[in-house]
């Protein structure tokens, strides 16, 4: 039903651009009306530039899907965005601008748990819901915010029996030292251990090392038959390009957390292959829903962008928003908390529910690997529901 | 337990990649005494002057050769538009030089994007060293840090120039009433030692990800090196490197790599203290 609306629409878009030659809003679902206001606290500078750019893809086709079809109760919804440089502080005063003097329903964003973390006291003192739509560690609750993207349950949960009974159940950890890696690792040694598996070696690295040949000497020697690895960025595939130019991924099979197809085509040709990951969204998926996702967002943005699953997650996130103003009626602040409640949205992937009462989201996973210059899905693991650690 | 020659391998090779990485701070901080935070900008501004040219289908080794041409003219101008008006006031330097170093860096992110880019290394492959797959582009950075050693210590102890630097060094006063053009002199060895950054950057690029993020990385080890180092010149520097690099590599490799900088980093606070004190000492 919704798909269908949604492809009569982008076909009414794609007519228009093809014959008129340029773009016009289709008139007959205007929205009238002063704005709902949308902030958006992401990095646009800094270092997470990627992320800030694959988010705000997702909430712009949101903001355009949600004004065509008649805005929220008549009237449109204005996203304004805020870099915030990827750094905690300028997150909060950014934040502070946005319910203070743009007075935004809601705020999206940011990225990174240091920044979600600064945030948050702003949000609650201005009572403001924080849609935070990134795969985290879990533990962020509380009345003013919402999370649209994984927790570490759900992208391991399905990933580690998978691994142990395809690769072999002798794991090694390896990651970044922040806590997004250990709460990923303290999870998988419960998977790994229920399994009757062993963990031969769990690591932790800072930030910005450039040579890595002393640890893949280590893990090599371990006799690991998996890693898992969650070190994200630019140090992620630095020490993937090392592992393979050293022969360690002829030797094991890596279970790439957090991998998205972002880092796609930073390997180089035929490099980077058989990585494994489970993801709410993957962009070669050959379903209706994501194809047709996929294909709205490139017509917007270009053929050869880059759609992973922060851009679905970011688009649901606001497309939530509009869901829960109009099932509630009314537009402001505590109309979002009390709509988003026990919300069922529709997302390319199929039904999300978000929790009433941990405000995290039940979602499809999808077991995937890079293959070629794409991440294909190998399984399709159903709804997973959140372990989100709110006491 | 007998150590694996192949670690020692390894951290040879980290205290070699680091040496080509400081030889250029060498030159700007060790000799012409500049703190130029932005010296890890010259390093990215290499790796992406090699990616350009890769993309313009022009092979990794064009790249290589014009990195620190390109980077060594961007550095001309820092020093010409930037570090020359501060030379009386070092505390500002620091601050214009990182100033420019963002400049660089968010520069890149709008011609080339944020993500990363890879350099396939141009003899891919690897040989077998020490019973263990070694990739040659690895051997590769290692030979090119052994050359550069060589051409600045020819350069510094061989050359009338490198007499002319030793001696503007040496007492910047008295080099400038003897007739040494000094300025000239501080403005070619800022623009070599960038030139060395550059080629560092395109030389080490096929090893990494190539991302607007490459530079920072390799400022404080660069940094440790050049500090540690006794002595400004080649010799000093590569002392440096081996300490640092090959410090680093190996309590990696006996311990963990969180531990390999939190040592690194205590041994370089311990011996500069002592540096510190001996010099003071002197002065006394």
């Amino acid at each position: 039903m919704i798909t269908t609306r949604r492809r009569a629409l982008a076909g009414a878009l794609a007519t228009t651009l093809f014959t008129t030659g340029s773009f016009v809003a289709p008139r007959t679902a205007r929205a009238q009306g002063a704005p709902v206001k949308v902030g958006a606290v992401l990095p646009f500078s800094g270092g997470l530039e990627l992320f800030g750019q694959q988010a705000k893809l997702g909430l712009d086709l949101a903001a355009a899907e949600i004004n065509e079809a008649g805005g929220i109760l008549g009237r449109p919804v204005e996203l304004v965005y805020e870099d915030n440089k990827t750094d905690p502080k300028t997150s909060v005063e950014k934040a502070t601008r946005l319910i203070t003097r743009d007075e935004v329903v809601a705020i999206c964003g940011p990225i990174t748990s240091s920044a979600r973390d600064a945030m948050a006291p702003t949000m609650a003192r201005g009572r403001t819901p924080l849609l935070y739509a990134t795969n985290y560690e879990g533990g962020a609750c509380g009345r003013y915010i919402f999370c649209f993207n994984t927790v570490p349950n759900q992208e391991l949960a399905k990933l580690v029996p998978y691994l142990a009974r395809t690769k072999g159940n002798r794991f090694y950890c390896f990651g970044a030292d922040y806590v997004w890696p250990q709460r990923m690792f303290q999870h998988a040694r419960k998977l790994v251990d229920g399994l009757g598996g062993t963990i031969v070696g769990e690591e932790l690295t800072p930030f910005g090392v450039k040579e890595f040949a002393p640890v893949i000497r280590r893990i090599e020697a371990s006799g690991a038959q998996v890693l898992l690895f969650a070190l994200p960025g630019a140090d992620g595939i630095t020490f993937i390009r090392q592992a393979e130019d050293l022969g360690l991924l002829r030797k094991l099979t890596v279970g790439f957390l957090g991998f998205s197809e972002a880092y796609l085509g930073a390997f180089g040709p035929g490099r980077g292959q058989e990585m494994y990951v489970a993801v709410p969204f993957v962009a070669s998926a050959e379903a209706t829903g994501p194809k047709d996702f996929v294909a709205r967002i490139r017509a917007r943005a270009g053929q050869d962008a880059v759609v992973s699953h922060y851009v679905m997650t970011h688009w649901l996130a606001l497309t939530a928003l509009a869901r829960a103003l109009r099932k509630v009626g009314r537009i402001d602040r505590e109309a979002v908390v009390e709509g988003l409640e026990g919300l069922t949205v529709e997302a390319p992937t199929g039904p999300v529910t978000i929790g009433a009462k941990d405000h995290h989201v039940t979602l499809a996973m999808f077991l995937a690997k890079t293959r070629g210059d794409q991440l294909v899905t190998v399984e399709a693991l159903g709804p997973q529901a959140p372990e989100a650690g709110c006491a | 337990m007998p150590v694996d020659p192949v670690l020692l391998l390894d951290a040879l090779a980290q205290a070699l990649t680091l040496f080509l990485v400081a030889s250029g701070l060498a030159v700007t901080f060790g000799l012409v005494g500049v703190i130029n935070l932005a010296h890890g900008e010259l390093l990215l501004a290499g790796a992406y002057t090699a990616l350009a040219v890769e993309r313009a289908g022009l092979g990794y080794w064009a790249g290589l050769a014009l990195a620190p041409l390109v980077v060594g003219l961007l550095g001309f101008l820092l020093d010409l538009l930037v570090i020359r008006r501060l030379r009386e006031r070092p505390l500002d330097t620091l601050l214009a030089t990182w100033a420019a170093a963002l400049v660089v860096r968010q520069t890149v992110v709008a011609l080339f994007g944020p993500a990363s880019h890879t350099i396939q290394p141009p003899i891919p492959g690897s040989v077998v060293l020490l019973g263990a797959p070694y990739p040659v582009h690895r051997l590769l950075v290692m030979g090119l840090a052994l050359l550069v050693a060589a051409l600045l210590a020819w350069l510094l102890f061989a050359t009338r120039l490198g007499l002319m630097i030793r001696g503007a060094i040496a007492d910047r006063t008295l080099a400038a009433v003897s007739g040494l053009a000094v300025r000239r002199l501080e403005a070619l060895a800022f623009a070599f030692g960038a030139g060395l950054a550059g080629l560092a950057g395109a030389a080490t690029a096929p090893l990494l990800s190539v991302d607007p993020q490459m530079g920072l990385g390799f400022l404080l080890p660069a940094f440790l090196a050049v500090l540690v180092a006794p002595g400004g010149g080649p010799a000093g520097t590569a002392i440096g490197a081996a300490l640092v690099g090959g410090g680093e590599s190996l309590v990696a490799a006996f311990a963990s790599p969180v531990l390999a900088q939190l040592a690194v980093l205590a041994g370089a606070v311990v011996l500069l203290r002592r540096v510190a004190g001996r010099r003071a000492g002197r002065e006394r």
